[in-house]
């Protein structure tokens, strides 16, 4: 049969039309059920301008303000003689030339660009992954190794911590780690997420690890051998960086799974991106804006994450 | 140069015991260029395997330059130093360039620098014939070119006594002729070589001597000429009336 070329853009065409139809049948789902958007309060939750009070140091009063542009500066003039200068925005400033002022007193504020929860949350997210993604891919490289040593020790001890982690949630892991071990060892809740985090993910690189350097032929092995190369250099050179090539797709979705799992920290009042969001919500009540815009957050590492790895992907395959 | 006593090997599995090595006792000179020969699942191939190390054996002697091979006491690493090899499935690293290919074991055993090591990887891959495609992955090479960088690239660890394992048995016909011109090369240059091969023409050639293995036995071992005219075991003879 001769296969004939079909254009393909009426298909996308068909694609984006089903989607702006579920988004626009979302729209109308909601406003039936009367609720009011109000995107115009999430950007706060970014970045937001943090005031600070400017306080008199000490009884007196005030000798001059000098206004420059928007800001204004006060110069105090205490009871023992010493001048006090504070730098505050014009619009706060609560007193005129010659008032008396007592110790503490506000003058007015100083105002500067702050990060808000959700920016916040999203950079805890962000060092939460890399560094027990990290962390989970050197312990997971080495369990992974263990697991096809010929030592029976490190054997029987690697495929008992992967079928530990595997066969146990996460969230449990979580737990034990916070409340027991972390207990025991006094250690910080950031250090018991990490840890959990790496652990879990470690178990799962370390199963990938193992399956993509069985996959790669004993032939390879072999020749490598009989250069004289010993077991280390064989797999050093030749057998890793051909199973890296193979395992690097499910490989990126684990470290994709690893940045939604530390919402699971949360547990622990780590303050990242998804309990930042309930915070967020408690004090905005812009409930589903901040949802939506929590999960557009997790896409915003997810995807670039996946685009990264098919990228290195491609890389690679230029030997083929 | 090579020395073989009483070797066995066993291999059982799930209750089934082949004796793929069976009581093989053999020599070979320096220089002399033997080949194996004999029905497949004969352990000719397991025999060549273990001359190197790659299948250990159960019982038994080899050596290679008086260094024994099943001594705990010898580096096994530094014994295949000496001992090329060259695969039946060629089994080039797919993820490096041909020189590459050539250059790793140089660099990482031999402690080469990079211009010796490189000069010396494009010296054995002219003498091939390959010189041009020194930089192509090995995935853009024919079968008859990626095993003749093999054969480069064992040779560029400079062994003493060269292993085929049946060099031409995956390739297509028409590439089997410039292999065995490079082994042809090879064997009148004086390196020592056991050849596992089908080739019956190669082996009239160029063989000093004619090993026949069937069912692990080693039952014949004579010159050529004498194998080929006159076979003096009745399951070589019968080997010979189904290849010739």
């Amino acid at each position: 049969m001769i296969k004939h070329k079909k254009a393909q853009w009426p298909w996308h065409g068909l694609t984006a039309l089903v989607l702006v139809g579920l988004a626009i049948s979302l729209y109308l789902a909601t406003s039936m059920m009367a609720y009011e958007w109000r995107w115009n309060r999430v950007p706060q939750y970014f970045a937001y301008q943090a005031e600070e009070a400017q306080r008199a140091a000490s009884y007196g009063t005030v000798a001059e303000i000098v206004v420059q542009g928007d800001n204004a500066r006060v110069t105090l003039k205490g009871e023992d003689g010493e001048p006090q200068v504070l730098d505050v925005v014009k619009d706060s400033l609560q007193l005129s030339r010659g008032d008396d002022v007592a110790e503490g007193d506000q003058i007015g504020v100083t105002r500067h660009w702050a990060a808000g929860p959700l920016a916040w949350g999203l950079w805890t997210t962000l060092w939460l992954s890399v560094v027990s993604g990290a962390l989970g891919l050197v312990i997971g490289l080495f369990a992974g190794l263990c697991r096809l040593s010929n030592n029976p020790t490190l054997r029987d001890l690697s495929t008992v911590y992967v079928e530990l982690v595997r066969g146990t949630p996460l969230l449990v892991q979580i737990f034990i780690f916070y409340f027991f071990i972390g207990t025991v060892l006094n250690l910080s809740r950031e250090f018991a997420g990490v840890a959990a985090l790496a652990l879990f993910t470690g178990a799962y690189v370390a199963e990938i690890v193992r399956a993509g350097v069985q996959s790669i032929a004993r032939g390879q092995n072999e020749a490598a051998r009989s250069l004289g190369l010993n077991a280390s250099q064989s797999m050093r050179h030749v057998i890793l960086p051909q199973a890296f090539k193979r395992v690097l797709p499910p490989l990126a979705g684990q470290f994709i799974s690893l940045v939604k799992d530390t919402s699971l920290v949360s547990v622990i009042a780590i303050t990242e991106l998804t309990k930042s969001g309930r915070e967020a919500i408690t004090t905005s009540f812009s409930t589903f804006e901040i949802w939506f815009c929590v999960a557009g957050l997790y896409l915003l590492i997810n995807l670039p994450l996946s685009h990264l790895a098919s990228r290195l992907e491609r890389r690679l395959a230029q030997s083929d | 140069m090579i020395e073989v006593r009483d070797l066995l090997k066993v291999f059982d599995t799930r209750g089934q015991v082949v004796r793929a090595v069976d009581n093989v006792s053999t020599g070979v000179a320096k220089g002399e260029v033997v080949v194996v020969l004999g029905p497949s699942g004969s352990g000719k191939s397991t025999f060549l395997r273990c001359l190197n190390g790659l299948e250990h054996f159960d019982a038994g002697h080899v050596s290679i330059n008086g260094i024994p091979l099943a001594d705990p006491k010898t580096d096994i690493n530094a014994y295949r130093r000496e001992v090329g090899m060259v695969f039946q499935h060629f089994n080039l690293f797919p993820h490096m360039t041909v020189l590459e290919n050539l250059c790793l074991a140089q660099k990482v055993v031999r402690k080469r620098n990079k211009a010796e090591r490189e000069a010396k990887a494009r010296a054995l891959l002219d003498k091939v014939g390959i010189a041009e495609k020194a930089n192509e992955f090995p995935s853009r090479l024919s079968g008859g070119q990626q095993q003749r960088v093999a054969i480069a690239r064992a040779l560029a660890m400079e062994p003493k006594v060269m292993l085929f394992d049946e060099p031409t048995s995956a390739l297509d016909p028409e590439m089997v002729g410039e292999v065995l011109d490079v082994m042809k090369t090879l064997a009148k240059e004086g390196m020592t070589m056991v050849c596992v091969t089908h080739e019956m023409g190669f082996a009239r050639e160029v063989a000093d001597r004619v090993l026949f293995f069937d069912h692990g036995k080693l039952l014949e071992d004579s010159a050529p000429a004498a194998f080929f005219d006159s076979p003096k075991d009745p399951r070589a003879q019968a080997f010979l009336r189904q290849v010739l």
